[in-house]
Order: structure tokens, then C-alpha cells, then sequence
């Protein structure tokens, strides 16, 4: 048996967690120390996973197999495949950027890293299990600790509900971190009892013996079975996904969440959603895929414009951010629904592009947060010529999120506008570009109203430093890799390729 | 079975009782837990023979059977009766144990008629051990004479159990009169030819167990009641005398009447539906523990109903599987109430702010309980949940399937809200909370089960499936 590379990139941050729970009591050093050194193993372990893949052979490798309830079928088994690789790669870049980020925390640092830590085996977890039943333990995992998180680190808004129905808004608590918290582990559970149903549908419907993955893509289910469970994974998944109308969670827990969580959830748990519904819902269910795909595709246009007016029209910076992820998670979910190869290779790029570009915009916000103790963009201006680092970083990352060319983010948009272009429904196109468009509207707007505006008159925004020590980390990793995956693109795009050309060809789709 | 035959344990059990009633004739000094301390060893042995002794063997003609359903079930009651035992031990001396031998007396009678119940295959026996069961429990629920809402608890509770209980003989009287026997087997032979009488007797004895187990719209007694009585006897009247409603409904549905499924199945499922969403609505404005565990419960047996509705060995067995899951994650649940309760003097959420920050391990319980109650991986409720969806997909029942599955995303919503009482606010006083050690030690032992259950759940589920087997 071979080393078991993917089983210590999932476990080592529970490792972590378990470390810090039981000896870092009271010492906010070892909390950070511990919490960074076990990121850093993941990610070390995620670069040489991506090294030793074999490029050439495709498929999935690195397989561990362990049954744990043979009785009915569950067995802890994992590998990974193109997609799994750079998703897994991802996640380790964002949880290393997310551990420097959260080097701020002062109350109960102990308990807010170990939950940090483990959401993230979660993640992996989903990432690499081939198992349906392990795979929804994981996302489990990974949906719980947020709501502790939110909950008692999270920040509540400072703009008040207003318009017509203001008074309803501000009865419930809208914008409070406990409400948020609340909305979003509801919204997620949700998702997940239509994922179980779904999951239990096909493992019954495939004889009770086995919940492993590539088992059940062998089975020819009913076309009639295939059509309800695709909606299920989608609609359960997708909710993950922020897919409309189900998205609402997502403005309201990511401004509220603290920043590493923000930088988690936005960049890294929102692609498990959609990764989801790819592996599964597209995977498992093809006819059903075939079926949906326009009621995918619509629903994503609607994602990627509504997504962009509403960030359009939002006066805090956080929500800002969190609705443009709305808009670019539309992108994610237009691409696979075009399915054509390159529109499917553009959405997982998409995944990686936006997990970066969004965990530094949410890094960013985090650190204007913390030295201007504002979100309110309105109130803030001309802060570039106190915090250049930061204005710069905001800048390029705002080019990648507008589609300029030598960043990710272009040449995810690329991918995934060509592929609209190519698959039946042509006119998903417009939708897309005009995204693209009015992303360009806000987020230039957002940049210049506070770091190249006028300078504000307001004594708290006097002096500010720019970034310091260890934030820098978390800063210049991102933007570094967000231009690095731009200029070479093939990095990621090969490996996803080979997952997808499989998929496509799963589902007899002729290229 | 060894000397008395297939009655071992009741036999012993009756023993244990004289004892214990003995005890009350010396006049002791106060608090008196000698009562307690007796009934617990007592009853402790009794597990242990219980676990020592195999199916097999039938008294009186076939109508009292020890098989393998019989004995899980007195297991289940034996257990949960020496958790309740030892968790009342910590009740305090002045109001309770002076009192002791009266309450543990009427305590071991109504598991005397559990114990009974579950070997029945006779509707006359079955009765006379339902009210067995039943009576003492009207008398502990007011046991507390000296308290206004005590009265008034045990008052709902004597007018609705009697109600149901001349339903359900009723029930029986059609049963009867419709198939000439009150023997199991007959009625089976009978209703499977169709047998309209019967038939209606049926949905009326459903009726009167609707009650028994608190289903929707049978379930209105049941805040009230948990409320007035005191929390350990709680505990133990949330999950015991609803497993043995079960046991009653596994009897007469399933080996009885298993060949009019067509008549009753729609009904159960229906009330399986109700139940679930009804009890989960209703315990989400509740501000008090008590009450909104009551309702949650409301919702627990929903989902076992839901099991029922299956009609297949795993839906069956994974009910069993729920009821030991609902008994350590219940009953814990309950005990931590009783210990802030009486730490707090108040069962009200506002009682548990910071809670984690106070009493870690009181809190960490409290939340393995409410995940398991909840449905959360790695704790027993939920492969619970998880078997009986499975159980009821295999059945093509989707609908019912996924009403459960979202209806436990309302459920983990006020369970979240206590959580966030004890994990996310801050403690108005920062002294730990006093727990006696029986109570802790009870605490305990449902928390490890819940844990235990959750991780490795292979042998619970071979367990149940082999007491099971019988029916189908």
C-alpha cells in the first residue's frame, strides 16, 4: 500500500484541532503556531499531491480503500481525479492565506482555530472521498462549526434594513451576527436532507450494496429516477452554491462571518456546492443532467446579472464582496450547464479563480475592517495613500474579478463564455458578458470611492497604517498565485481537462 | 431460563418491590435514600439477568411469549428505569426522599407492567399490563402533592391515559367480537380474510395507542405533564412508556394484523406526517426546556412511526434502533435539565446562558444530546434518522422521506438556539453549576452511550435486527 497522502492532507488540520484543544489552553502562541504549522503541512502535502499525480494517466489516483460498514456498503475510500486535485490544491492555498489572516482573533482564539480547522478536514474531505456516504459526513462536518463561528466571532452590519420592507428586517434581526448564523446553517442543512434523500434513492435503487462512486456511475438508473434526483442534488448542493433564490444566506453569513471564515466559506465551501452537483448531479444522474441543463443554465444568468445589480447597490463593503460571489458563483454554474468541454473546464477554473480572488478580497476587507473599524463604503475615501499595499492588492484582485486578461479570473470567464457560446442555449452568452460588465461598474466603483476618492474628513480615518508582519502573507501569497494561474493557465486547466473529457464522455456527449 | 422459567424477571422484580415496600413500614430518619439504594442495586442485577438470559419459551398457552422482541424490550426498560433510579437518588432530601419507598414502589410497578406488556400475545393480558403500566404513572406525575401544577399535571394526565385506555378497549371489544379470540394468532388468521369488525377495531385501538405514545393529535397531555412531574421520573416517562407502546403496536399491527396493512399503513403514515411536522412546530416558541423537549419528543415518535410505515424488517428493527438512541439522548437531556434546574431553580432557556463557560462538561453533554436528538453525524440519532429514511426509500415512500429529512432542519433550529444559549452568551455568574455525582454519573453514561452508538453503530444494529426477526 502506498503512502497515504490524501488521508494526511484531510486529517492533518483535525490533528490540528485536536492538538490545540487539548494542550494550547491559555497560550495564544502555540494556538497560532499549531493552527499555521498544520496548515502549511496540507498545503506542502497538496503541491506534491499535484507533482505526483500522473498527468498522463488521468483518472483517479491515490486511492485508499478501508471499509468501515461493509454490511451496507460504506467504505472510507478516497482518490482524486483533475477536478479533486486543483479543488483540494485550492483549499490548501486559502486555508494557509487563512490562518495568517485570522492571527487577529482575541477572544477564545483556542476554540475559534479548532473549529476553523476542522471545517477544513470537511472540505477536504468532500474533495477526495469517492464514497457517497463518507462524502456527506464530511460536508456535514464542513457546514457545522460555521454556525459557532459565525455566531460568537462574526461582526454585525452597520447599515440598518431600510425600503419597504425595513420594518420586517429589522424585526428579525437582519444583518446581526446570530441571525446570520442562524440563516446560513438552515439554509445548508436544507441542502443537505435533499443530498441524503438523493444519495439513499440511487443506493436503493442500485440494490443496497454499495455507496461507493464509480460503483454507482455504472448503474443505468430510470430515466423518471434520474430526473427527481438530479433536481435534488442540485437544489440541495446548489444551495451551497448560492444558486437564486436560494442564495440569500450567502450575503448575510459572509458579512457577518470573521475573516477567515469569510475567505472559507466564500472561496473554498461555495465550490463544494458546485463541485457537488458536477460530481454528482452531472456525474451520477446524466439524463437527469441532460434534462435540467437549461433550468441550470437560466437560473445561472439570472445568478450572474441579479448577483452583480445587487452588489451594485450595496453601501457595506463586505456585502459588496459577498454579492459579487453571488454573481461569480453564477459563472461557475453557467459553465457546467453548457456542457461542453470547454464551458465545463471553465467552470471548475472558475471554482479556483474565484476561491482565490474572493478569499483575498474578504482578506482585504478583513484588514481595512480592522484598522478603520468600517465597512461603510460611503464613509471612507483616499485611504491608497495610506495603505498602498493593500490598494494594490485590491486592485489587481479586482482585475480578476472583472475578467482582465493575466489574471485567473479572465481566463475562467474566457472558458466559460466560450463554451455558452458553443452549447445549445447560445444566448446565455449575453447574460455572462453583461456580468462581466457591470462587475466592472462596481467593483471600480468600490476602489475608487475608498482608496483613490477624496480623502475623507472624518478624524477616524486619519493615519491608518497599512498592512503589517504577518498580514502581508496572506496578501502577497493570493496575488502572486492569482496572476500565476492567469499567465499559465494550462497548470490548471490540464488536469481538470482529463476529468472533464471523462465526464462528457460518462454522458455520451460527442465533442 | 433458569428457575422460575420464562417469568424470571418479573418474578424478581416483584421480589425487588416487596422490599422495597417493606422499607417504607420502618420509620426512618429524614432524607431517607435507603428506598433509592435498594431499588437501584436491585434493579441493577435484574439488567444483568436480563442481559444473561436468551429467547425462548412460552407461558399460558402462547399468550405469554419471551422471544427475542420480548426480551430487547425489557432490556430497553430495565435500563432506562436504572438510569432514572440513579438519577433521582440526587433529588433533594426535604421534598422527596422522605417519601422514597412509595415513590420507588410505584416506580418498579409500572415496570412490572412494561416487563409484562412486552411478552404479551393475548389482548386481556395485554391490557391488564397496560394498566399496570399506566396507573402508577398517573401517581408520580402528582407526585409532588404539595405543588399546584403537580395536581393539575397528573389531573390531565389520569383523565386522558383513562380515556385512551377505554379506546383502546373498545378497540379490543371489536377485535373481539369480530374474530372470536383474543389470542394473537387467531386475529391474525382473521382480519388477513378480511374481517370488517376487525377492522374497526383496528383503527380505534390505533387511537387509543396514539395516545400511549403521545402522537399527533393525541399528543396535547404530554408539555403539561412533563412539566409538573419531577425531571428524573421525566426522563424515564419520555422513553419508556413510549417504547412499550411500540412493543403493544409491533404486536398487534405486525404479527396481529400485518394482513390488513392496506387499512392501517395509510393511517400510520399519515399520522407519522402530523406528528413530525406538528411536535417540531409547536416546540419552537417554547421558552421552557422541559416544555420544548416535550414537543421535540412529540416529533421523535413521528419518526418512529415512520419506521412503522414501512412495514419491512429494517424499518421495524431501525424503530428499536431509534428508541435506544432516543433513550440515551432523552433521557440525558432531561438530567441535565434537572441539574440546572435545580442548581438554577428555573427551566427556562435564559438558565443556560454561558453554560459552556460554567459547567464545560455539563455543556458538551447537554450538546451530544441535542446533536443526537437533532440528527447530527457521528451521535446516535443520526444513523436513526438515517436508518428509518433508508427504511422508508426502500418502500418508494420519497414524500414521506424527504418531509422527515426537512423537518430536522426545523428541529436542529431550536436545538441550535439552546446551544447558542450555552456556547455563544456569556454567563450572568461564572460558578460552575453543582451536579451531585448519582446525576452526574447518569449524565454520563447517556452521553458515553449516545457517543458510543454514534461512532460505531454495527453491533447496535445487528441487535436490532435479530430482535426483530420474529415478526416478519
Amino acid at each position: 500500500m502506498e503512502f497515504p497522502i490524501l488521508s494526511l492532507i484531510t486529517w492533518t488540520p483535525f490533528i490540528s484541532a485536536l492538538i490545540i484543544m487539548a494542550f494550547a489552553r491559555h497560550r495564544p502562541l502555540l494556538v497560532r503556531l499549531v493552527g499555521t504549522i498544520g496548515s502549511s503541512i496540507t498545503l506542502v502535502g497538496s503541491i506534491w499531491l499535484y507533482f505526483a499525480y500522473d498527468h498522463v494517466k488521468n483518472g483517479f489516483q491515490f486511492h485508499e480503500s478501508f471499509p468501515l460498514v461493509p454490511s451496507v456498503g460504506i467504505h472510507y475510500l478516497l482518490a482524486v481525479d483533475g477536478w479533486g486535485l486543483v479543488l483540494v490544491l485550492l483549499t490548501a492555498i486559502i486555508l494557509f492565506a487563512g490562518s495568517f489572516a485570522s492571527w487577529t482573533v482575541k477572544t477564545r482564539g483556542q476554540e475559534f482555530y479548532a473549529l476553523l480547522l476542522l471545517l477544513v478536514t470537511g472540505v477536504f474531505g468532500v474533495f477526495v472521498s469517492l464514497d457517497l456516504f463518507i462524502l456527506f459526513l464530511f460536508y456535514e462536518i464542513a457546514v457545522l462549526p460555521m454556525y459557532l463561528l459565525i455566531a460568537i466571532w462574526g461582526s454585525s452590519g452597520e447599515v440598518l434594513p431600510q425600503g419597504v420592507f425595513g420594518w420586517a428586517f429589522k424585526r428579525t434581526g437582519v444583518g446581526t451576527k446570530e441571525y446570520a448564523a442562524m440563516k446560513l446553517t438552515l439554509y445548508l442543512l436544507l441542502g443537505s436532507a435533499f443530498i441524503l434523500v438523493g444519495i439513499l434513492a440511487l443506493y436503493t435503487a442500485a440494490g443496497s450494496t454499495s455507496f461507493s462512486l464509480l460503483d454507482l456511475q455504472q448503474v443505468k438508473f430510470d430515466p423518471a429516477l434520474q430526473s427527481w434526483v438530479f433536481l435534488f442534488f442540485y437544489i440541495g448542493f446548489g444551495v451551497l452554491a448560492g444558486i437564486f433564490p436560494l442564495h440569500t444566506w450567502s450575503p448575510d453569513g459572509h458579512a457577518s462571518a470573521p475573516t477567515a471564515v469569510s475567505m472559507l466559506h466564500a472561496g473554498v465551501l461555495m465550490k463544494l456546492g458546485a463541485y457537488g452537483v458536477l460530481r454528482l448531479g452531472f456525474g451520477l444522474t446524466p439524463d437527469g443532467a441532460l434534462q435540467w441543463a437549461w433550468l441550470v443554465g437560466g437560473i445561472a444568468c439570472i445568478n450572474i446579472v441579479y448577483g452583480a445589480f445587487s452588489a451594485m447597490s450595496q453601501k457595506d463593503l463586505k456585502y459588496v464582496v459577498a454579492y459579487s460571489s453571488v454573481s461569480h458563483m453564477g459563472i461557475v454554474m453557467l459553465g457546467m450547464a453548457t456542457l461542453t468541454e470547454q464551458g465545463i473546464n471553465g467552470s471548475v477554473f472558475q471554482m479556483v479563480a474565484h476561491g482565490i480572488m474572493t478569499g483575498l478580497f474578504f482578506a482585504l476587507v478583513g484588514l481595512v475592517y480592522e484598522k478603520a473599524h468600517s465597512r461603510e463604503i460611503f464613509k471612507m475615501g483616499g485611504f491608497a495613500t495610506m495603505m498602498p499595499g493593500i490598494a494594490t492588492a485590491f486592485v489587481v484582485g479586482g482585475f480578476s474579478s472583472l475578467g482582465l486578461p493575466g489574471t485567473a479570473g479572465f481566463v475562467a470567464e474566457f472558458l466559460a463564455f466560450l463554451g455558452a457560446w458553443q452549447s445549445a442555449h447560445s444566448w446565455w452568452l449575453f447574460p455572462g458578458v453583461a456580468g462581466a460588465f457591470l462587475t466592472a461598474i462596481y467593483v471600480l466603483r468600490v476602489a475608487k470611492q475608498i482608496f483613490f476618492g477624496p480623502k475623507s474628513e472624518d478624524p477616524h480615518f486619519q493615519n491608518l497604517p497599512d498592512a503589517q508582519g504577518t498580514e502581508w502573507v496572506a496578501l502577497v501569497f493570493l496575488v502572486c498565485i492569482l496572476v500565476l494561474f492567469g499567465v499559465f493557465p494550462s497548470l490548471i486547466v490540464g488536469p481538470i481537462d482529463t476529468a472533464t473529457v471523462a465526464l462528457l464522455n460518462h454522458m455520451g456527449i460527442t465533442r | 431460563m433458569s428457575a422460575f422459567g420464562p417469568m424470571t424477571l418479573e418474578i424478581g422484580l416483584g421480589a425487588l418491590m416487596l422490599v422495597v415496600l417493606l422499607l417504607g413500614i420502618f420509620r426512618p430518619a429524614v432524607p431517607d435514600r435507603r428506598a433509592g439504594w435498594v431499588a437501584l442495586i436491585g434493579l441493577l442485577v435484574l439488567v444483568a439477568a436480563s442481559f444473561a438470559a436468551t429467547p425462548g419459551g412460552t407461558l399460558f398457552g402462547g399468550s405469554y411469549v419471551v422471544d427475542a422482541l420480548a426480551l430487547f424490550a425489557k432490556r430497553l426498560f430495565l435500563v432506562s428505569a436504572a438510569i432514572s433510579v440513579l438519577a433521582s437518588l440526587a433529588l433533594p432530601g426535604a421534598r422527596f426522599a422522605r417519601r422514597g419507598a412509595e415513590y420507588h414502589f410505584a416506580l418498579l410497578s409500572s415496570l412490572l407492567g412494561m416487563l409484562v406488556l412486552a411478552s404479551s400475545r393475548d389482548l386481556v393480558l395485554l391490557f391488564v399490563a397496560f394498566e399496570l403500566m399506566s396507573i402508577p404513572l398517573y401517581f408520580l406525575t402528582g407526585f409532588q402533592k404539595g405543588e399546584a401544577t403537580a395536581g393539575e399535571g397528573a389531573l390531565k394526565f389520569f383523565l386522558v391515559g383513562s380515556v385512551s385506555s377505554a379506546i383502546l378497549l373498545y378497540g379490543f371489544s371489536f377485535l373481539f367480537g369480530g374474530t372470536g379470540s383474543t389470542d394473537m394468532s387467531v386475529i391474525a388468521v382473521a382480519v388477513a380474510t378480511g374481517n370488517l369488525m376487525a377492522k374497526l377495531g383496528l383503527v380505534l385501538a390505533l387511537a387509543g395507542l396514539g395516545f400511549k405514545i403521545a402522537a399527533v393529535p393525541f399528543h396535547m397531555w404530554v408539555p403539561d405533564t412533563y412539566e409538573a412531574a419531577t425531571t428524573p421520573f421525566v426522563a424515564w416517562l419520555s422513553v419508556a412508556p413510549k417504547a412499550a407502546g411500540f412493543i403493544v403496536i409491533f404486536r398487534l399491527y405486525l404479527e396481529g394484523a400485518s394482513g390488513a396493512a392496506l387499512v392501517w399503513v395509510p393511517l400510520v403514515s399519515a399520522m407519522a406526517g402530523l406528528t413530525i411536522v406538528a411536535g417540531n412546530l409547536m416546540a419552537i416558541p417554547q421558552t421552557n426546556v422541559k416544555r420544548m423537549l416535550a414537543y421535540s419528543g412529540v416529533a421523535h415518535i413521528g419518526y418512529m412511526l415512520m419506521g412503522l410505515a414501512a412495514i419491512s424488517a429494517s424499518g421495524v428493527g431501525m424503530v428499536l434502533f431509534y428508541l435506544v438512541a432516543y433513550l440515551f439522548g432523552n433521557m440525558g437531556a432531561f438530567l441535565v435539565v434537572q441539574a440546572v434546574g435545580e442548581s438554577e431553580a428555573s427551566d427556562k432557556m435564559s438558565a443556560y446562558r454561558g453554560l459552556a463557560q460554567r459547567s464545560p462538561v455539563l455543556a458538551l453533554s447537554l450538546l451530544v444530546f441535542l446533536l443526537s436528538l437533532g440528527g447530527i453525524p457521528f451521535v446516535a440519532g443520526f444513523w436513526a434518522k438515517l436508518f428509518i429514511f433508508r427504511a422508508v426509500v426502500d418502500q418508494h415512500m420519497y414524500g414521506l422521506a424527504l418531509l422527515g429529512a426537512v423537518a430536522t432542519i426545523v428541529a436542529l433550529y431550536y436545538y441550535l438556539i439552546l446551544a447558542g444559549r450555552m456556547y455563544v452568551e456569556e454567563p450572568e455568574i461564572k460558578t460552575p453549576v453543582v451536579v451531585p455525582t448519582p446525576l452526574f454519573i447518569a449524565i454520563l453514561i447517556c452521553a458515553i452511550g449516545t457517543v458510543v452508538m454514534g461512532i460505531y453503530p454495527e453491533p447496535w444494529v445487528r441487535g436490532v435486527m435479530e430482535a426483530v426477526r420474529g415478526l416478519f
